[in-house]
């Protein structure tokens, strides 16, 4: 009898787990909170400050308190996304693909910016009084990049480099490092801390707008194709009630007074839906740069 | 008697003929060293230059012979007829102004400096001269200024007798005109009056260029505006009290690439034959404890970009 106790609590304990694995999740480990992760694209106390309301005006419209965490760096972000049992995450032109790839992710929506564009383009440059103008002069310079799983700070300059005959950036210059986001990889070469660097044009713009010198003083070398720009991925277990929630939210921001205000804040137009479609220009990126998104 | 006299001599010859004969390296060259009064900045390139002898296995064939003039065009230019007329080797020169006073003197010593914004602007030409430029963009600094508090009128700390200072000064004026503020000139050709002047000037924020001249008073400087709670940016880094933004080009690196360049000249390079470099190091201090005791919103662009933050 024992035995048959012990055998039913074993079987009790296995269906449990069955279940929590195989049934769809409302959301992560804490039922009550909705975690997403932002990438460091900006200064992240910026970042912070700019995504307060949304948090509150998601958790209202979804009837589940959402918490928006910034993931520190872009190159772990999906283990990131796991480890700290995410439902979902505003994830960055490579890593949506990567998520996608590797996690199963699916597209929720994505931003439509100021000047109406989905789309971003990287940007490789450098200061305009550094005489490089073009590859031959870039050799054994001082190269910054943001970080190795971004599409627009990294991989483009990378495919840029390939298609022009360099196959091995890090011997081609003198010095190549991370900064970790993409201003302060802007301010690098402003400041001269690196002689070329690859960022966002949009973030490139953003400042441009605040600061009436930088145009005067950045040469933009090279510039990307049209990249399907930061999206909202969540888990691929998220119940369809739920996803469907969290999508009308978005999509509705701009119909109302509140939403539009933090539409402002954030310096978005609205939000719009995103597809796996979306990703084709950054495989084909991915495959000049000689990466397997895969792998 | 005569034989005793005759060997003696024959002797004293042999030791003379030997001491001529021992290799020039096994003694140690006299360095002569131009060590402006009260900058820190050149203490810590001076420190840096030491240390990499040291590490390189090259400092028991220097000594150094150092003057250490005060700031003024006078007293750096008898600085630098001191060591020509000392005869010494190697002439080593820190800043814009003395090296300039040694070049004016047209020595045939071989001089290296660092420590100079731009030689171009600053004049310094010369066949027997080479060294380190400390170039970076002053824009930035302005840039960071800007991230921190509203910029209207901006007081200048610099003085008209030095290139360097005044070519700064220029470079100002041209930034200024885009960022549509104006600049506030403090020259401190007459240094008696530089608490009037810091007292008296309407400015939202005090820029201090490279000047030995200003940065000599820099202490003094920087607690007149923090008493007026006037925000500071500085080229050049100070020891105990620093300016609440400082974007420089890091000592230690130049101190580094000097000693390289010197190392060269010991073995027998000419300086001709050595390019100037930059250094390409860039130090950017925020005190945020000054920002914090000014009022002001922290910036967090700096925070984020700062190489070193002071906060105690």
């Amino acid at each position: 009898m024992k035995k048959l106790s012990a055998l039913a609590k074993a079987l009790a304990i296995a269906l449990l787990i069955a279940a929590a694995v195989v049934l769809p999740r409302s959301s992560s480990a804490e039922d009550d909170v909705f975690l997403i992760g932002l990438i460091p694209e900006e200064n992240i106390f910026r970042a912070i400050q700019k995504h307060r309301p949304f948090e509150a005006y998601l958790s209202k419209k979804i009837g589940v308190t959402v918490k928006f965490t910034i993931l520190s760096r872009y190159g772990d972000i999906v283990d990131r996304f796991v480890a700290r049992d995410m439902d979902g995450a505003f994830f960055g032109i490579y890593t949506s693909a990567l998520a996608m790839e590797k996690l199963g992710v699916e597209p929720v929506a994505r931003p439509v910016n100021l000047d109406g564009s989905t789309t971003a383009r990287g940007y490789l440059f450098t200061r305009k009084d550094s005489g490089i103008r073009a590859i031959e002069d870039m050799e054994d310079k001082r190269a910054a990049f943001v970080d190795k799983a971004t599409a627009t700070g990294y991989i483009f300059a990378v495919a840029y480099l390939s298609e022009n005959g360099i196959k091995k950036p890090e011997s081609f210059f003198s010095e190549y490092y991370f900064t970790g986001s993409h201003e302060s990889t802007i301010y690098a070469v402003l400041d001269g801390r690196a002689d070329i660097g690859a960022a966002k044009g949009r973030v490139m713009d953003k400042l441009s707008a605040k600061d009436p010198m930088l145009k005067e003083e950045i040469f933009i070398i090279a510039k990307s194709g049209s990249l399907p720009d930061n999206t909202l991925m969540i888990r691929k277990d998220i119940e369809p009630e739920m996803k469907q929630k969290l999508r009308d939210a978005l999509l509705t921001l701009d119909r109302n007074p509140e939403g539009a205000e933090i539409l402002e804040k954030l310096g978005i137009k609205k939000f719009v839906d995103a597809s796996r479609e979306n990703f084709g220009a950054v495989n084909e990126l991915a495959v000049k740069a000689g990466i397997d998104i895969g792998e | 008697m005569l034989y005793r006299i005759v060997n003696r001599i024959c002797g004293l010859l042999t030791v003379v003929a030997l001491l001529c004969l021992i290799p020039s390296s096994a003694k140690a060259e006299t360095i002569g060293l131009i060590l402006t009064h009260g900058i820190y900045e050149y203490e810590r390139i001076h420190d840096s230059l030491v240390s990499y002898l040291k590490k390189e296995g090259h400092a028991d064939r220097v000594k150094f012979l150092i003057q250490r003039p005060y700031p003024d065009p006078i007293a750096l230019g008898n600085a630098s007829r001191k060591l020509i007329v000392a005869d010494v080797d190697i002439i080593l020169t820190y800043g814009a102004a003395p090296t300039r006073a040694m070049l004016r003197e047209r020595p045939r010593i071989p001089v290296l400096y660092a420590g100079v914004y731009e030689p171009i602007a600053a004049q310094i030409a010369s066949k027997n001269a080479t060294g380190v430029c400390s170039k970076f963009n002053i824009s930035s600094l302005v840039r960071y200024l800007r991230t921190s508090t509203t910029i209207n009128n901006l007081g200048v700390v610099y003085y008209s007798a030095e290139k360097e200072s005044t070519h700064q000064m220029q470079e100002l004026q041209d930034i200024s005109k885009k960022y549509g503020f104006e600049i506030k000139p403090l020259d401190l050709k007459y240094k008696t009056d530089l608490h009037t002047m810091l007292n008296d000037v309407e400015a939202d924020a005090l820029m201090v260029t490279s000047s030995p001249a200003a940065n000599s008073s820099l202490p003094t400087i920087l607690r007149i505006a923090t008493s007026r709670k006037i925000p500071t940016a500085s080229l050049l880094t100070s020891d105990k009290i620093t300016a609440m933004i400082t974007l420089s080009s890091d000592p230690v690196r130049q101190g580094e690439l000097l000693g390289g360049m010197l190392v060269k000249v010991l073995n027998g390079t000419p300086p001709q034959s050595i390019k100037p470099v930059c250094s390409k190091k860039i130090e950017l201090v925020y005190n945020v404890k000054d920002a914090n005791r000014m009022g002001l919103k922290i910036s967090m662009d700096l925070v984020t970009e700062a190489t070193k933050l002071i906060n105690k």
